[in-house]
């Protein structure tokens, strides 16, 4: 019956009218049965009707459902009498759109980044294993997998739903176009099943693949099929040549496939940015002698199986197998799960957390805005709130009015916001870090958001002020006019001044301590130049020593080019994250026993260099000398951490000169020469093992890093570098020449996207907290206008004028500021973990935002407290 | 004397109402007449409080109404009592008589 009513108001309309019209038909046909004449008898009936319209809107009202119809009607008030004034319906709706917007694209960020369901079958039953030696985790606190270990594994272990390993792997793609060097990585046979996330065309890999001399088959990612062969079906079965071999496409990947990137899955298997091919693992009789901590396994969980459990079946399977590898010596090895959900978002998961938290922050600080912003539209309309109280409108029908003025200030800040959302979430997918790159716009989740915000915004910005109008007093509304009554409600005004003081205030810090932190990042001792430093990629393939003269022709080359100061080749730049290559336990050359000694002495990253690699990068030699283009004896320079390591009682001249062994201590004696800097990641916090360089002709590596030291612009030099690699290889793949600075750059990516976005909203919550002290102070002088006149009628100063306006203006903006302060030291835990070189209790910082916020509500104050120092006295007093 | 508008006549316009449906539906105007005709002139119910009770008894489930042809013309909207509406009036009934009778007796002491 109710909805009924509402949607046939119409109809209703109509019957109502049908009705009343009968009655008084009927009325008139009386009167003219008694002898009146029709015109007679219309004008008596018209008369005793009374009020037409009267009796139908008391009709109305007893409509049932009519409680809708009047929530219709608050809504269509509402939106008159915002429409009216314009100037209060645009800065509302806009600062709710700031807040709201940012807000929603934060959450989307984080919601792509952290929660949305990973395109696995099950994933929370899929865990990455990690083992743990307690010796070791000084250096290492985890190490990844050995090859042997998973099939150990994959052997005899029986808790589990399936297991897969995977371990990076770049190839050069030549022969059919330009060569392109893609990244991938050597998987188990299973890796697509596991995952449940299985080819889109052709197949997956058949578990006879796993052998050497069966694996050159490979599946091919959905965006390399699109770029290269232009989603041609026909590329199954094709035969690419990848790194001068010949190899079978059978599969081509889901687009959305989702694999762990560059050190995601741990630092010591190090992926590349994108991952386009993928080729089973074979493992050779030679690496399986050997023994590499390089491989990722990822298990899957049986249903209701505890992860202590699976985490002792893996450990004593492990050690069950070392033990009989190294007969008598004790091994310690643990191992630990980590979830699936934690690879992809562990390490962004804090600062994103963060910027959330500051995009609420700013969002409260609107809605205090805005809530000051009802105040005084209330105000200004609390005459007219009183004449309708004291006409026997009831309370509660203003309240309902009233809060659907806020509403539909919300729901429209709410759409504004949504758009300001989608155009700042594409930026935030071209500035962020790359776990943002499968961001696609606002999703579902953060419109729900949006909306739950925007009501919530309502009723924070309603509440006050309808609970004062709740409370208002009909008769002194209306006996002294608005002003001076509400002359009290300044307070109110005052303290969500002071809120949005405060939480500028804590914007404003964690900003300046963020800001503090990327200026100690950038120009961190990282041991090599970034300045006038510049490099290509190289991946050579094939035998070892071809690449050994390859690169000594090179680097020959180069340096004699003009403009280039320095050249050298090393096998992976220490600046991006993570360390391919092989790492030994390094021995002095006395140690005999292996088994006692194997874990007590340091393991050290082999890089391969080439001559003038230490020229060119800047890392600075701390004794000894550097290589020479002959070496006739096995020699090594060793980073500092590493001499300490070896020796740590001696200086580190003393080292040079004297003979250590690699990775065992039977092997070939190696004499130290010298002694180089330690050296940092581009992120700086992450410490990087200690290194042992090796000359190129004596330990080569295919994969390696050109680097320059020039004065040229790369764009300058580019095409003689690339004409010179071209001229000792014809199909080589050449990525483009990079700056150390814009590599420095990228690794500290997120760092930058955190500071941007809480940056961001620090500068918005201060021109909001601006704006706000403006407006209150206006209002509070347009309230004391008589009063002022009167005290400079008494006698005061334009100057004592300014004074106390200032004073009492400025007096909620410092307990504000202490507020904030306050506030920021309470959060000063949470902000730790992404600070680098400060403290979360910086003194200059602090200062420096406290002085910030003083000038900015200082000249916001001063503005209209000039304009009452100016009041001519006759006007102010006369004013009412 | 004739019968102000809405305040006063709040409860027992009500019960006026209920009474005359209780003969049989009749639409707004019929109800009126028949008031005025039976309280001999004096009850003069005006539509602008006539038709709110109307709509309200209908409201709160007391009347039931229906479009019908009346007699020789225009359609009418004729109410009629609920069963609701015919509890509802003999328990005013009640009401009135045990406040008249209350009234009288002080009156009349």
């Amino acid at each position: 019956m109710t909805w009924d009513s509402w949607f046939k108001r119409r109809r209703w309309e109509q019957r109502m009218d049908a009705e009343l019209r009968f009655h008084l038909e009927s009325q008139i046909e009386d009167y003219m049965a008694h002898g009146l004449s029709r015109e007679e008898a219309e004008r008596r009936a018209r008369i005793e009707f009374g009020a037409l319209d009267l009796t139908k809107d008391e009709c109305r009202d007893e409509r049932p459902a009519r409680w809708l119809h009047q929530i219709r009607r608050d809504f269509q008030y509402a939106g008159r009498s915002l429409l009216r004034t314009p100037a209060f319906a645009t800065a509302a709706v806009l600062t709710l759109a700031l807040g709201i917007g940012a807000n929603t694209a934060v959450f989307s960020a984080v919601y792509t980044a952290l929660l949305r369901p990973l395109p696995y079958h099950e994933p929370n039953r899929i865990y990455s294993v990690e083992v743990v030696i307690p010796e070791r985790a000084s250096q290492f606190p985890s190490l990844p997998v050995t090859i042997q270990a998973f099939l150990e594994w994959r052997r005899t272990a029986t808790v589990f739903d399936g297991m897969t390993a995977l371990r990076p792997w770049e190839c050069n793609l030549s022969g059919d176009g330009e060569p392109e060097r893609l990244g991938g990585a050597r998987v188990s046979a299973n890796f697509f099943e596991f995952l449940g996330s299985p080819v889109v065309m052709g197949r997956s890999f058949a578990s006879n693949e796993e052998q050497p001399g069966s694996e050159n088959v490979v599946v091919i990612s959905n965006a390399l099929w699109q770029r290269r062969y232009g989603g041609d079906p026909g590329v199954i079965g094709r035969k690419l040549d990848i790194n001068g071999e010949s190899h079978t496409v059978i599969g081509i990947a889901s687009p959305h496939f989702l694999a762990p990137v560059q050190t995601q899955l741990h630092a010591l298997v190090p992926f590349a940015p994108r991952l386009d091919i993928w080729k089973p693992l074979a493992p050779t009789a030679r690496e399986l002698q050997g023994e590499s901590w390089d491989h990722g396994v990822l298990v899957r969980l049986r249903p209701g199986q505890e992860t202590a459990h699976a985490s002792e079946q893996l450990r004593s399977i492990m050690t069950a197998w070392a033990t009989t590898k190294y007969p008598g010596m004790k091994v310690d090895l643990r191992t630990q799960l980590r979830p699936i959900r934690e690879v992809y978002s562990g390490k962004i998961r804090l600062r994103l957390l963060l910027v959330l938290a500051a995009s609420g922050l700013l969002l409260l600080a609107a809605c205090a805005n805005v809530a000051n912003l009802f105040l005084a539209r209330a105000a200004s309309r609390s005459a007219e709130f009183a004449t309708r109280i004291a006409l026997g409108a009831g309370r509660a029908r203003i309240l309902s009015q009233m809060t659907a003025e806020t509403l539909v200030v919300a729901l429209c800040g709410g759409a504004l916001g949504i758009s300001i959302a989608l155009l700042g979430a594409r930026q935030l997918t071209t500035i962020g870090p790359h776990e943002l790159r499968e961001h696609s716009g606002i999703n579902p989740a953060a419109l729900l958001f949006a909306l739950g915000a925007s009501f919530l915004t309502a009723i924070v910005c309603g509440a006050i002020p309808a609970w004062k109008v709740y409370r208002q007093d009909a008769v002194s509304g209306l006996r002294e006019g608005a002003r001076s009554v509400l002359g009290g409600g300044i307070r109110t005004r005052q303290v969500f001044m002071g809120i949005q003081i405060g939480l500028g205030t804590m914007l404003l810090a964690s900003s300046a301590l963020l800001l503090r932190s990327f200026i100690n990042v950038m120009g961190a001792d990282r041991g090599y130049s970034v300045d006038r430093v510049m490099a290509v990629d190289l991946s050579l393939f094939g035998p070892r020593q071809d690449a050994a003269t390859f690169y000594r022709q090179l680097v020959e080359n180069t340096r004699s080019l003009p403009g280039v100061q320095a050249a050298g080749v090393i096998n992976d730049l220490p600046a991006t994250a993570g360390s391919t290559g092989a790492s030994r336990t390094i021995f002095h050359a006395t140690d005999t026993n292996f088994q006692d000694l194997v874990l007590k002495r340091p393991v050290a990253v082999i890089r391969s260099v080439s001559t003038g690699y230490f020229a060119a990068s800047g890392t600075a030699l701390r004794a000894g000398r550097h290589f020479r283009d002959q070496e006739p004896t096995l020699v090594a320079l060793i980073s500092e951490s590493l001499a300490r390591a070896l020796w740590p009682a001696e200086p580190i001249e003393a080292v040079v000169g004297r003979t250590i062994r690699q990775g065992n201590v039977t092997g070939p004696l190696i004499t130290v020469i010298g002694v180089a800097q330690d050296v940092r990641a581009g992120a700086v916090e992450s410490e990087l093992p200690p290194f042992i360089y090796r000359p190129y002709p004596q330990w080569a590596s295919g994969p390696a890093t050109l680097v320059l030291r020039s004065a040229l612009d790369p764009a300058a030099l580019s095409p003689a570098i690339r004409a010179e690699i071209r001229k000792l290889s014809s199909n080589l793949p050449i990525p483009p020449l990079r700056t150390m600075r814009e590599i420095v750059s990228e690794s500290v990516a997120q760092r930058r996207f955190q500071l941007l976005l809480t940056g961001l909203f620090a500068l918005i919550a201060l021109l909001l907290a601006a704006v706000g002290v403006f407006g209150v102070v206006s209002y509070a002088v347009a309230c004391r206008t008589r009063e002022i006149g009167l005290r400079v009628a008494l006698g005061a100063t334009r100057e004592d004028v300014l004074g106390w306006v200032l004073k009492s203006g400025m007096r909620p903006v410092l307990l504000g500021i202490a507020a904030g302060v306050c506030g920021a030291i309470a959060g000063a835990s949470l902000i730790r973990g992404v600070l680098y070189g400060v403290t979360p209790f910086d003194p200059y910082s602090t200062v420096a935002v406290i002085v910030l916020l003083l000038v900015c509500s200082g000249l916001a104050c001063y503005l209209p407290a000039r304009r009452a120092a100016r009041l001519d006295p006759m006007t102010a007093l006369r004013c009412e | 004397m004739s019968a102000k508008k809405t305040d006063l006549y709040q409860g027992t316009l009500d019960l006026l109402v209920l009474k005359t449906l209780a003969h049989g539906p009749l639409h707004g105007y019929g109800i009126a007449q028949r008031i005025l005709v039976t309280s001999k002139e004096i009850l003069q119910v005006q539509q602008g409080s006539l038709y709110p009770a109307l709509h309200r008894l209908e409201r709160q489930g007391l009347l039931k109404s229906e479009w019908k042809e009346s007699g020789n013309g225009p359609m009418a909207k004729m109410y009629s009592l609920t069963t609701a509406g015919r509890k509802r009036f003999q328990e005013e009934m009640a009401d009135w008589r045990r406040y008249a009778g209350a009234v009288a007796m002080v009156l009349e002491s």
